[in-house]
């Protein structure tokens, strides 16, 4: 069964499409897995094995008969709980959402439906996106696999979670302050936050509109370029969509780095915070890594990383509050706590302060830009700490800040978390690579090549494995 | 909980808020003080956030 549990989507695509593996068989195997173990992990929400197991057999037709989808058909996979599947309710993981079924899919569900993948279920998220792991909700907070008694990261926590746990090779999650990365880095695993507008947002529940971004979480570099390829491309539907050529985003997984400008951002883990021992020492080893297989390293500066958060901060605060200001006057009692907290700090934002940050954030997009025209790719921290204790609130509040993703909500750039190692408490370390718009197969590349020399992807939690 | 926090609360329409969710909104904006702290109020009056259209996605 942990073959099956831990086989990547390139792996398990090559076996569907030769049938040397049913999908229906597999749909099977990580439905009992999740049934048996998801108790420990809370990664799902609802699982639809009625819809999982008529998916399945349908791939298992349509291969037999010779039309064959491409990469995804008969891959399963999940969902965030804020993606649209018509005919299955989206919570947000949120008291003030239950009942609500979907009557359309969301862009991105549409797109892996078409594609042939087989969908398992919905996965936990903190409420609406936003606040952290809260007990005072319907569902139980998702836990991290390599220690249940640690945070997942979030707020795409069950996806994180549920692939760091084995339960399927693919999922979707959001990001507009971090959270597909924060998740990656917790879990151990490997997520894409697009370049802004790459993937569509359409049917996606909306925390704020001009930082939202949608992206795939893998186990792996190559299954998440092979996810990207899926939901990537224009869609009218989303008025921030991009209309921008897909390229083949493994198009250059095997190309090593020789000869590539790498840069490293050291200011944000390094002074501006100073992150973990730990953390800091994976990044550093990656560092010397790349320049030992022959990229030139070369440290750049953008602004502070305060003033990235402040920005980000101030925008997030407002947009949550524009989506969200009916129900906090109608139904604040129905938020959890940690969910009302962060949505109220928008209330009393000025209309001026907004506009502030948001021509602040132009400043800081083109800064960064600046800085990136000096290197093809830059490296630096996601998280500055590894997981702390999920029911630890002094540590979650601590560390909940202490992160780097947020930059790049602001600037809109593609980033992209790997694992690069484990602390000496057996939780995974991370490190970020950031490119400039639309470079994500450049991210691929440097990704992939860490990933050959370090196998860090290859280990998986005790007693899951 | 304090009168002028309540009066706030009211002036926002949020009128709905028990005590519990007062103290919490106190929190928020203190917080959201933080990160107003560092908004700069000196930036250059012509740096502006352009509304721009496009001949192509107006046509389409």
């Amino acid at each position: 069964m942990s073959e099956l549990a831990f086989l990547g989507l390139a792996e398990a695509s090559d076996l569907l499409r030769r049938r040397r593996l049913s999908p229906v068989e597999y749909a099977k195997a990580l439905l009992a897995r999740i049934e048996r173990l998801d108790r420990r992990y809370h990664a799902f929400i609802a699982l639809a094995p009625e819809r999982a197991l008529a998916a399945a057999r349908q791939a298992e037709a349509e291969i037999a008969a010779g039309r064959w989808r491409g990469p995804f058909h008969g891959v399963p996979y999940a969902l965030k709980d804020i993606i649209d599947v018509a005919g299955l309710p989206t919570t947000a993981h949120s008291k003030l959402l239950i009942g609500a079924v979907a009557t359309a899919d969301a862009a991105v569900a549409a797109r892996l439906a078409a594609a042939g993948g087989v969908l398992l279920g919905k996965l936990s998220t903190h409420e609406f996106a936003i606040g952290g792991p809260s007990f005072d909700l319907p569902w139980p907070p998702a836990r991290n696999p390599w220690n249940p008694d640690h945070f997942p990261g979030g707020s795409s926590s069950g996806s994180g979670a549920g692939l760091a746990a084995g339960f399927f090779p693919a999922a979707l999650g959001s990001d507009t302050g971090g959270s597909i990365r924060n998740p990656a880095s917790q879990c151990g695993i490997t997520g894409l936050k697009p370049t802004y507008g790459r993937v569509s947002r359409r049917g996606v529940l909306p925390l704020a509109f001009s930082l939202d971004h949608v992206g795939p979480m893998t186990r792996t570099v190559r299954d998440n370029a092979l996810l990207l390829q899926i939901v990537a491309g224009h869609d009218p539907g989303d008025p921030a969509s991009a209309d921008e050529a897909v390229p083949d985003y493994a198009a250059a997984l095997g190309q090593g780095v020789k000869g590539l400008r790498i840069g490293v951002i050291r200011h944000f883990y390094a002074t501006d915070m100073a992150g973990d021992g730990e953390m800091v020492a994976a990044i550093e080893a990656a560092l010397r890594l790349f320049s030992e297989d022959g990229a030139e390293i070369r440290e750049i500066t953008l602004p502070p990383l305060q003033d990235f958060s402040a920005c980000g901060q101030i925008i997030l605060a407002a947009e949550a509050y524009a989506v969200h200001e009916r129900w906090l006057k109608e139904r604040p009692q129905d938020y959890g706590v940690r969910g009302r907290e962060r949505l109220l700090a928008g209330a009393s934002l000025r209309a001026a302060d907004y506009l502030q940050a948001v021509r602040w954030r132009l400043k800081l997009r083109d800064a960064a830009a600046a800085a990136f025209r000096e290197v093809d790719v830059a490296v630096t921290a996601s998280s500055l700490d590894p997981a702390c204790r999920i029911d630890d609130d002094e540590a979650l509040a601590r560390t909940y800040w202490r992160q780097a993703r947020m930059p790049f909500n602001v600037t809109g750039q593609p980033a992209l978390v790997i694992p690069a190692g484990f602390a000496k408490s057996g939780l995974p370390l991370s490190l970020q690579l950031v490119g400039r718009p639309f470079s994500e197969p450049m991210l691929y590349r440097v990704a992939a090549a860490y990933e050959a020399a370090t196998q860090w992807t290859r280990r998986h939690p005790a007693g899951l494995a | 909980m304090t009168q002028s926090l309540r009066d706030q609360a009211r002036a926002l329409g949020l009128d709905r808020l028990a005590d519990e969710h007062l103290a919490q909104l106190e929190r928020a904006l203190a917080a959201m003080a933080r990160h107003l702290e560092r908004l700069p109020r000196d930036l250059p009056p012509a740096q502006e956030m352009a509304l721009i259209f496009r001949a192509k996605g107006a046509a389409e």
